[in-house]
């Protein structure tokens, strides 16, 4: 890989905003798309969503009214970009079909990701999170298969798994062992800056979406459902959040989300099968480069610092949507029983954990345990996807 | 590839169907099932599974016609508009489904048609959830969603829509002349289970 956003030019800022005419992009379709061209409009949607709230959060601590007025220039750019790519999402699919896709994304981004962390302490947190989002996947696949006769491969297409991963009744942990220990910026890999910035933005998306979503759905089960999982959502962002070293600068984290943003834009330029989408990447890639220099001249400018210190010399290798079955079947051999203490992993349930449990679960069933119920009672099955055998853990196997 | 046993057809599944408007939207997944089933399938198995496609999408339409649409003329506001502009995708559906009815399933031409259908069917069906459904659960009163319930239920009797063991040979016939005949038939059988 010889690419290096630093070295390359793209389209001026002046020149990047776009027309009606060209912002009215032609949308997926549903039944016979690529499913990780989806994950991958999924994923730069979140992506995008996190540039610009990061933005908006850096103008309210500016008070230099420049900083400002060249921030919102950058960042309507931005909201356009968001625009473009979440809008090539279809108007035909119900929520309930979105939301396994981006359960999809979470499965075999996080899994890519845990695969290619060098840090032991990051993979692990990858790791501990990936069989999580596997099960509310399998949640998920079984609600939609009760209200829209669907089975859930009809959207990820036999390239990921839907079977039990750790039982989303016990996601629900104390808050305060949802808070990790950050990466040394100084210290650790740079890879691992843009690992830890793209997890978090494709769960803080996930945490948006549910939580605005859940309550358009009528059917009592499927809005229990919404929230519990919308839930976890918000542990999850505290999961990953607090990966990142807070002792970054205002702007170097956004060099940090620039660069990012290029690497991805970049790397699904490389994989993409549909033209009409490759296009978009490539274009938006040429945009985000000059948002990278703009953001650079800030730090240079702000910080006296060269931005190169912090960043990796080169591209790395490019971030890859593909399954990630044996990977996950192994985590679920090997880990399903693990939960947090503090900002480490324990196997047995502790107290603090055992106190949340009881709290909020009370006396009866939480609604990941009801839709299975439910999901029993109208099919006398559940709904499972297992490509690969029968599932790795015989207690999870279906009676 | 491991995968759960076939998502039964609405109706074939324990659920009470006491709500028309979740019926409804099973139907249209029973339907979306089928599309998948006729794209992947070739020779006589497409064949059949074509014709079940096409009967299982007259009775619902038919179904949707004497039970729904009149129900959202008479209650929602701006009702009359909604229903014609529901009406009118139907009709556009029903010309390309007829236009389906002389291609030979295993040809190209084929492929491409059906899929222009399956694309007008499938937005017709998100229209009506979105825009009919939604208002039909919000001002129906429980009986008269079960009520309408059992009428779209009599109607789907009429399909049957599991793979036959013997294959008729060719499309010819079965969408026109029977087809109407299958219409007339649910019409009488979802009039009568409403009570007339």
């Amino acid at each position: 890989m010889t690419f290096n956003p630093l070295e390359q030019r793209g389209i001026p800022l002046d020149r990047q905003v776009r027309s009606w005419r060209e912002l009215d992009v032609a949308p997926i379709d549903p039944d016979h798309c690529d499913p990780y061209t989806r994950c991958r409009i999924i994923t730069m949607n979140g992506i995008e969503v996190e540039a610009i709230l990061f933005s908006h959060q850096l103008a309210r601590h500016t008070a230099d009214p420049e900083i400002k007025r060249q921030l919102a220039r950058v960042r309507y750019v931005e909201a356009q970009q968001q625009k473009v790519v979440n809008w090539l999402l279809p108007g035909v699919s119900s929520v309930l079909e979105t939301t396994i896709a981006y359960e999809q994304v979470a499965v075999d981004l996080t899994a890519w990701v845990a695969r290619m962390e060098p840090d032991p302490y990051l993979k692990q947190a990858y790791q501990f999170g990936v069989l999580e989002d596997f099960d509310h996947l399998y949640r998920y696949a079984n609600l939609y298969e009760m209200i829209e006769h669907r089975k859930a491969e009809s959207i990820v297409d036999g390239l990921t798994e839907v079977m039990p991963g750790r039982p989303t009744r016990f996601h629900h942990r104390d808050p305060v062992d949802n808070v990790r220990d950050p990466y040394a910026k100084d210290a650790t890999n740079p890879l691992s800056k843009l690992h830890a910035l793209t997890i978090m933005s494709a769960e803080q998306q996930t945490m948006n979406f549910y939580m605005n979503t859940g309550p358009t759905y009528m059917e009592p089960i499927a809005r229990r459902l919404y929230q519990e999982i919308g839930l976890i959502e918000e542990e999850h962002v505290t999961h990953y959040e607090s990966l990142v070293d807070p002792g970054e600068t205002w702007w170097e984290q956004l060099v940090n989300h620039e660069y990012n943003e290029c690497y991805l834009y970049y790397s699904f330029m490389e994989q993409e099968s549909d033209p009409k989408v490759r296009a978009i990447w490539e274009l938006h890639l040429n945009m985000e480069l000059e948002h990278l220099h703009a953001a650079c001249d800030l730090m240079r400018r702000h910080d006296g610092r060269d931005p190169a210190e912090v960043l990796a010399p080169e591209l790395p290798n490019v971030l890859t949507f593909e399954p990630n079955k044996a990977y996950v079947r192994e985590l679920l051999a090997t880990q399903i029983d693990l939960t947090t203490l503090g900002a480490g992993y324990v196997r047995e349930a502790h107290e603090r954990f055992e106190a949340m449990q009881a709290r909020l679960h009370g006396d009866e069933a939480p609604p990941s345990d009801q839709v299975m119920a439910e999901h029993q009672d109208m099919f006398d099955r559940e709904y499972r996807l297992e490509t690969e055998g029968e599932h790795p853990d015989p207690a999870l196997r279906e009676k | 590839m491991a995968t759960s046993a076939p998502t039964p057809h609405a109706g074939d599944d324990n659920a009470t169907d006491d709500d028309v408007v979740s019926l409804l939207m099973r139907q249209h997944g029973d339907i979306r099932n089928l599309f998948d089933e006729v794209e992947s399938a070739t020779g006589d198995e497409r064949r059949d599974a074509f014709r079940r496609l096409v009967r299982l999408l007259a009775v619902h339409e038919t179904a949707e016609e004497e039970v729904v649409h009149p129900f959202a003329r008479r209650n929602l506001p701006g009702g009359d508009q909604v229903v014609d502009e529901r009406l009118a995708e139907e009709r556009e559906a029903k010309e390309v489904l007829a236009s389906l009815e002389e291609a030979d399933p295993d040809s190209p031409d084929f492929a491409e048609r059906l899929r222009a259908l399956r694309t007008a069917v499938q937005e017709h069906a998100r229209a009506e959830e979105r825009y009919e459904f939604t208002h039909i659960r919000r001002s129906g009163d429980a009986g008269r969603l079960a009520a309408m319930a059992r009428g779209v239920k009599a109607a789907e009797a009429m399909a049957p829509t599991r793979p036959h063991p013997g294959v008729e040979s060719g499309t010819a016939n079965v969408l026109l002349g029977p087809l109407a005949a299958l219409m007339d038939r649910t019409r009488d059988a979802v009039r009568s289970a409403m009570g007339g």
